[in-house]
């Protein structure tokens, strides 16, 4: 297809996506868009220095490749090189949604059906909101000059909805979402959005600051999931370790960081805003062990780290999209299930903080989550809605003190906003997991 | 019919770091298009990524009018303002010896810390052009040094960063200031006594961010703000003036906002003396809600305009820092990731480096603690003042800001 030079290793991606955005404030429509984009990035390694170029003129990949090939210094030995022998070579065509493509559904029947969901957002503490319906369809391509050529396809759709909340003096901002992978798993879903909405007006109604302090918290499979994504997800990452003796010493495999209920894995394979069945340098998806009953045994690579690490391949090189190249992120990662009811864990808190749903997380040394909708536990009974400000807790010892975790469990995605990692930003990852018990955390 | 174009080019040169070395090079050159149709009441849109010619573009956003998206407002027209900032535009081969010999002194003198991530070079200009006489443009170029930092001892992912954004980057004063950053970092030095401390900030996101929401006009008007109902009320500090700031030298993005509307000095004052004066809209807040129109729609290049966020900047209010704070030691926040405030203003976060410094002069590295306030006391008795940044080259146009605020340890 392209004519890789002699003495360099060369991959291409190509992406092609479709995306439809529509809006409304309160009832009013807002914005109706579809777009379609057509990109490329293009890679070249000499063994000594990568160069990387995007763009969207598709006719013009060859003559890039090229201009590129001039930048480097051809290598007789490139097929030798550490990072090029870890590259696995694929060929493959996963294409899965030719049959329920949201490029097929009508944008006028995606716009019912927001429009049919906004009744449900008529409480008088909802002051204002903006509705959306997204969608995105990619089709990547792969190629590169080892051999590989993958072509696949990923879809997700979701509804969100903003809510802007007042309640006399107390005010709240707040966001109820549903994502799918197709369009018709978005229909009949009142009762699922009117409980939620009925939450966020009863928080406004209700919330009380919380008082500062040292709480047991439980948390919810959305906020399991920010929880394992910020303290230990990023730690996971091993572009973080590549040259650094300290990090390694600290994170050596093996190495005891949980309880043996603690199981934490990475899956690219999981549907859904994570799913990854080929990474953006062609290693297929894989389901990865991070943790196992407590004992860490493993992490994410991307050729190069797992070229540098000695360590196999996890499918974890993902770009934001094509004006970026590869680097190590997440896929989706979660906590395995637990054996225990999740009522029983709550029965057994006498005072601590139930935290439902997160604004969002961070994860450096000290990680954090901001709590949306957060509520006290007293005598092992959710109570009285709490606002917090943040919940931080540190990476090295956090892990160490879950010491519940619930045999109900949810994988979730987000609509709108993702993780985000230097200038690559919003990645979409999946996440969630089960309820978890944690018994220290710093809530203010 | 009337018919509007935006067009968006953006070319850089990037030079990826890995462990102190020039691990990548990265070129992108990207157009954007976005065609905007206006007929009847009602706005059609389009855009796409790449040279897509304007026809199939327009033909496209003429379809788009059948949505029956309402935009009954006047377009922005009869105006010519053409303007680049870009001062010293820098060639990719410049850009890559520069990184070469910034990473080469941190190789041989700060062997003890790593460092990754990127530098790079942007070009970028915005066209907006309607049928109504509109015709903008802005030209930038600028470079932008983000170093993460990490102490080879520490097992932290992050330990810090080495930041630069401007358009006159002076190798010089770089290294001038961030050698004594360095330096800083290797001492450690333990945090002042005293349950309340003077703190200073720089870029200090989350307080843009909650100022930003609450400003909001049509947040504002709905009664979402925390400030609904309190226009022309004291709010704040006597000292404190914010104002939607459009003027590029800030923040490297168009003196006009997306409905081609250029401010008076490129600024419109919301708080003026502590006083809440105005609320920032777009045409349509400005002509739902009867409040007056700042200017500040923002959206995509392809999309309808809306009102989402805009620029705040604060006025500078004091000049000496080493004065106001009386011969105590302040605290200076480097990094502080995660923290929020909660929707009636309470305020926390973590800090995880912070530094001790006497006004001019950072002294050493504090071990990583937590702050605590609220706006109200941030922004009123505890306010220390915004200074204009004179001791720390980390970019064009950075402020910093102190308040008195409660240190959790």
């Amino acid at each position: 297809m392209y004519s890789f030079p002699k003495g360099l290793y060369v991959d291409v991606r190509i992406e092609e996506t479709f995306e439809t955005k529509i809006s409304f404030k309160k009832d009013v429509l807002q914005e109706q868009k579809v777009r379609r984009n057509k990109g490329a990035f293009i890679r070249v390694f000499d063994g000594n220095r990568w160069y990387y170029s995007s763009l969207t003129d598709l006719s013009r990949v060859q003559e890039c490749i090229d201009a590129l090939a001039r930048m480097a210094t051809p290598n007789n030995n490139i097929m030798e090189h550490p990072i090029v022998k870890a590259f696995e070579v694929n060929r493959d065509r996963i294409i899965q949604y030719e049959k329920d493509s949201v490029t097929d559904i009508p944008v006028a029947e995606k716009q019912a059906l927001l429009e049919g969901y906004l009744k449900l957002l008529d409480y008088p503490e909802i002051v204002h909101h903006t509705s959306y319906y997204v969608d995105n369809k990619t089709i990547k391509s792969i190629y590169s000059s080892k051999g590989t050529a993958i072509t696949f396809d990923k879809q997700t759709c979701g509804i969100r909805f903003n809510l802007e909340l007042a309640y006399g003096d107390n005010k709240n901002h707040d966001i109820v979402s549903k994502a799918a992978i197709r369009f018709d798993e978005l229909k009949g879903l009142d009762d699922y959005f009117k409980e939620r909405i009925e939450k966020a007006v009863a928080f406004v109604r209700e919330a009380v600051p919380v008082e500062p302090g040292i709480y047991t918290v439980l948390l919810s499979p959305e906020a399991t999931g920010v929880f394992t994504h910020e303290s230990f997800g990023h730690k996971s990452e091993s572009d973080f370790m590549v040259g650094d003796e300290t990090m390694k010493a600290e994170w050596a495999l093996g190495k005891i960081i949980g309880r043996d209920l603690l199981t934490i894995v990475d899956d690219g394979l999981v549907p859904g805003n994570g799913y990854t069945p080929y990474d953006d340098e062609g290693t297929k998806g894989k389901k990865t062990y991070i943790v196992k009953n407590g004992k860490l045994t493993g992490r994410l690579h991307s050729a190069a780290t797992s070229a540098a690490l000695e360590e196999p391949l996890t499918g974890n090189a993902r770009a934001v999209n094509f004006q970026f190249e590869p680097i190590v992120r997440m896929t989706t990662t979660y906590i395995e299930k637990g054996d225990r009811p999740l009522k029983d864990i709550i029965a057994e808190i006498d005072k601590g903080i139930y935290v439902e749903t997160i604004r969002h997380g961070s994860g450096m040394s000290t990680f954090t989550m901001t709590p949306s909708r957060a509520y006290m536990i007293e005598n092992g009974r959710i109570t009285t809605p709490v606002k917090v400000s943040v919940i931080t807790g540190s990476v090295f010892e956090t892990l160490a003190e879950v010491d519940a975790v619930s045999q109900e469990f949810e994988l979730l995605s987000f609509i709108g906003g993702g993780c985000g990692k230097m200038e690559q930003y919003p990645l979409p990852v999946g996440f969630g997991g089960p309820y978890i018990r944690v018994r220290k955390l710093n809530v203010q | 019919m009337e018919k509007e174009f935006i067009t968006i080019h953006e070319k850089e040169t990037a030079v990826k770091v890995q462990n102190t070395r020039v691990n990548a090079v990265r070129m992108k050159d990207i157009v954007k298009k976005g065609v905007r149709v206006y007929k009847d009441g009602k706005i059609g849109i389009s855009g796409a990524i790449g040279e897509v010619p304007d026809e199939i573009l327009l033909e496209n956003a003429v379809q788009n009018l059948n949505a029956g998206i309402s935009y009954p407002y006047e377009l922005s027209g009869n105006l010519k303002d053409h303007r680049d900032y870009g001062k010293n535009r820098m060639s990719g081969d410049q850009l890559l010896e520069r990184a070469e010999k910034i990473l080469e002194r941190l190789r041989t003198e700060y062997s003890d810390f790593d460092f990754n991530e990127i530098i790079l070079t942007r070009d970028v200009s915005w066209q907006m052009k309607n049928t109504k006489g509109l015709d903008l443009e802005y030209k930038d170029a600028y470079m932008i040094l983000a170093l993460i930092l990490k102490e080879k001892k520490s097992a932290n992912v992050i330990d810090g960063y080495l930041e630069y954004y401007g358009r006159d980057f002076d190798l010089d004063k770089f290294w001038e200031f961030n050698s004594q950053l360095l330096e800083a970092y290797r001492h450690k030095v333990p945090l002042p006594e005293g349950d309340t401390l003077p703190v200073f900030t720089f870029g200090f996101s989350e307080l843009q961010n909650f100022l930003s929401r609450s400003l909001n006009g049509e947040i504002y008007a709905t009664g979402g703000s925390i400030f609904s109902n309190k226009l022309g009320q004291k709010l704040f500090n006597e000292k404190i003036t914010i104002e939607q700031n459009m003027s590029p030298i800030y923040r490297a993005e168009p003196f006009f906002d997306m409905e081609g509307v250029v401010l008076k000095d490129d600024r419109y004052t919301l708080i003026e003396n502590g006083r809440l004066v105005n609320v920032y809209t777009d045409k349509r807040t400005a002509d739902v809600y009867k409040l007056p129109h700042t200017g500040a729609a923002s959206g995509d290049y392809d999309g309808v305009p809306s009102l989402i966020g805009a620029p705040l900047r604060f006025a500078v209010d004091s000049h000496d820092i080493k004065s106001a704070l009386g011969g105590k030691m302040g605290i200076l926040v480097a990094v502080s990731s995660g923290g929020d405030f909660t929707a009636d203003g309470s305020f926390a976060a973590p800090v995880q480096v912070g530094f001790l410094f006497d006004g001019e002069h950072i002294i050493g590295k504090l071990p990583e603690f937590g702050i605590r306030s609220h706006l109200y006391k941030m922004l009123g008795e505890d306010y220390i003042g915004t200074f204009e940044n004179k001791n720390f080259y980390f970019g064009e146009g950075m402020q910093l800001q102190g308040y008195y605020m409660t240190i959790v340890r």
